[in-house]
C-alpha cells in the first residue's frame, strides 16, 4: 500500500536553522543570531534589491528595459502614492516609501515565484512576510517612526491630533479616547492585513499542492480509484490559477502598505493644514 | 529510533498545540533582529544610490524633454517672425513696383499729351496759314469776278445802245 505523504500546509511556516549563530541576551532576552531559512531569504530578498538596482539604477535619456522597471518601481511611490497624497512637501521622505514598498515586494514575490525553484534544499522560497514577527516589526517601525516624527515637527500641539477640530466639549470627552484607540490599532492592522494576506494564500496553494500528488498516488492503484487523476488535474489547475491571483496579492500588499505608510505620513507632514 | 523521535518532536508539538508555528516565540528575537538589520541595509540602499539615481534619470529625462520642445518652440517663433518680416518685404517691394509703374505711366501719358497739344498747335497754324491764303485768294477771285462783270456788263452796254455805260451807271447795276 503507498503511503500517504500527510497534509501539512503549516510546515512551510517552519523555521529551521541552516547555520548556527551567536547568541546575546538582550535585557535579559535571547537572541539568536542563527541564520535561519527566514533570515536566509531576507537576506536573498535583499541581494536580489541591491543587484537589481546596481545594474538598472541608470541615467540614461533613453532607458533600457531594466531602467524602466526600476524607474516604474519608483514612479509608483512617487508619483502614484507620495505625490498625490502628501504633495511637494513629501519628496524627502520618498526613499523611505520606496525602500518600505521594495522590501514586501520583493519578499512578497519571492515566495511565490521561487516556489518553482525550491529545489536541493535551498530554502530561498520562505515567505518572509507570512511571519508574523516580521511584519509585526515593519508596522511598528512605520507607525513609530511617523509618531515620533510628528512629535519632532509639531511638538506637544501633535497631540491635538487625537481632538477632532468643531466638537463641543462634551463630545469630546468620547472622541478622544476613541480617536486615540483607532490610532494606536493601526501597527495591528498593518501587521495584521500583510501576515493574513501571504499566510492565507500560502496555505491554501500548499492544500491544493497537496491534494495534487494525494490524489495521484490514490489513482495510481489502478481500478476505480484512477478516477481520482480527475480531481489531481482539477487541484493542479486551481493551483496554477492560485499563483496567479496571489501575484496579484504579493504586489497589491505591498503597494497597500506602502500607501498607509504614506498616508499616516501626510498626517504628521501636512498637520494643521486639513485639520 | 531516539534521534528520530527526538527530531520529529518540534513539528509534532506545534501541531498539538494547534497554534501557528508563527507564533513560536523561540524565533521571534532573532527574525526581528536580523529583520531590521536587513531593512537598514536596504533602506541606506535605497537612500543613498537608488532613489537619487532613478528618480535623478527621471528629472533628467523630463529636463530634457521640457528644454527640447522649449528650444523648439523658440525655434518655430524665430521662424514665424522670419516668415512675417519676408512677407512684410515682398508687400514693401510689390508696392514700390506698383508706384513706380504708374508713376512711368503717368510720365508716358503726360508726354503724349504734351507732344499731341504741340502737335495739334502746329497743325492749327498751318490750318490758319492756309485758310488766310484761301481767303486772300478768294477776294482777289471775287475782285476780278466783279471787274470782269462791269466790263462785260459795259461790252454789253455799248453793243446793244451804241453807247459806252459810265462807270456809275455800271456800279449801280451790279450792285441791284
Amino acid at each position: 500500500m503507498a503511503q500517504q505523504p500527510a497534509i501539512e500546509p503549516m510546515h512551510q511556516f517552519l523555521i529551521h536553522k541552516i547555520v548556527q549563530g551567536p547568541v546575546f541576551h538582550l535585557g535579559g532576552l535571547p537572541v539568536d543570531m542563527s541564520i535561519t531559512n527566514s533570515v536566509a531569504s531576507m537576506i536573498a530578498g535583499a541581494l536580489i534589491l541591491i543587484i537589481f538596482f546596481a545594474a538598472t539604477a541608470k541615467r540614461e535619456i533613453v532607458p533600457n528595459r531594466g531602467q524602466a522597471l526600476a524607474e516604474s518601481l519608483y514612479n509608483i511611490v512617487d508619483r502614484v502614492l507620495v505625490g498625490p497624497i502628501i504633495g511637494h512637501d513629501g519628496k524627502p521622505y520618498v526613499p523611505y516609501i520606496f525602500a518600505l514598498f521594495l522590501v514586501i515586494l520583493v519578499l512578497n514575490l519571492m515566495s511565490v515565484v521561487l516556489a518553482v525553484g525550491n529545489v536541493g534544499g535551498l530554502d530561498l522560497t520562505f515567505a518572509v512576510t507570512s511571519q508574523l514577527a516580521v511584519t509585526a516589526t515593519l508596522a511598528v517601525l512605520t507607525f513609530f517612526s511617523v509618531f515620533i516624527l510628528g512629535f519632532i515637527k509639531h511638538g506637544p500641539k501633535f497631540l491635538g491630533l487625537f481632538a477632532p477640530g468643531g466638537m463641543p466639549v462634551v463630545m469630546l470627552i468620547f472622541m478622544i479616547p476613541i480617536e486615540i484607540l483607532s490610532y494606536f490599532v493601526r501597527p495591528v492592522t498593518l501587521a495584521m492585513r500583510l501576515f493574513g494576506n501571504m499566510l492565507g494564500g500560502h496555505v491554501v496553494m500548499s492544500l491544493f499542492g497537496s491534494f495534487v500528488v494525494a490524489l495521484a498516488i490514490v489513482g495510481l492503484s489502478g481500478g476505480v480509484a484512477t478516477l481520482a487523476f480527475i480531481p489531481s488535474a482539477l487541484s493542479f489547475t486551481m493551483i496554477v490559477a492560485l499563483t496567479g491571483l496571489e501575484l496579484v496579492v504579493a504586489i497589491l500588499q505591498a503597494f497597500v502598505f506602502a500607501a498607509l505608510a504614506t498616508v499616516y505620513l501626510n498626517e504628521v507632514v501636512n498637520f494643521g493644514h486639513g485639520h | 529510533m531516539a534521534t528520530e523521535t527526538q527530531e520529529s518532536t518540534q513539528p509534532a508539538e506545534a501541531a498539538a498545540s494547534g497554534g501557528l508555528p508563527q507564533f513560536d516565540f523561540q524565533w521571534w528575537p532573532g527574525q526581528i533582529v536580523w529583520f531590521l538589520i536587513m531593512f537598514a541595509v536596504v533602506l541606506l540602499f535605497v537612500r543613498l544610490f537608488a532613489a537619487p539615481r532613478v528618480g535623478g534619470g527621471i528629472e533628467d529625462r523630463e529636463a530634457k524633454i521640457n528644454g527640447d520642445i522649449a528650444d523648439a518652440r523658440r525655434l518655430k517663433d524665430e521662424a514665424e517672425a522670419q516668415a512675417a518680416a519676408a512677407a512684410a518685404e515682398t508687400a514693401q517691394a510689390r508696392a514700390g513696383a506698383q508706384r513706380l509703374g504708374a508713376e512711368a505711366r503717368a510720365k508716358a501719358q503726360a508726354e503724349i499729351a504734351a507732344r499731341l497739344a504741340e502737335e495739334e498747335a502746329k497743325l492749327a497754324e498751318k490750318a490758319a496759314v492756309a485758310d488766310a491764303r484761301i481767303a486772300k485768294a478768294r477776294d482777289a477771285a471775287m475782285a476780278n469776278v466783279a471787274s470782269i462783270a462791269s466790263d462785260t456788263a459795259g461790252a454789253i452796254v455799248a453793243k446793244l445802245t451804241g453807247r459806252a455805260a459810265s462807270a456809275a451807271e455800271l456800279a449801280s447795276a451790279k450792285g441791284s
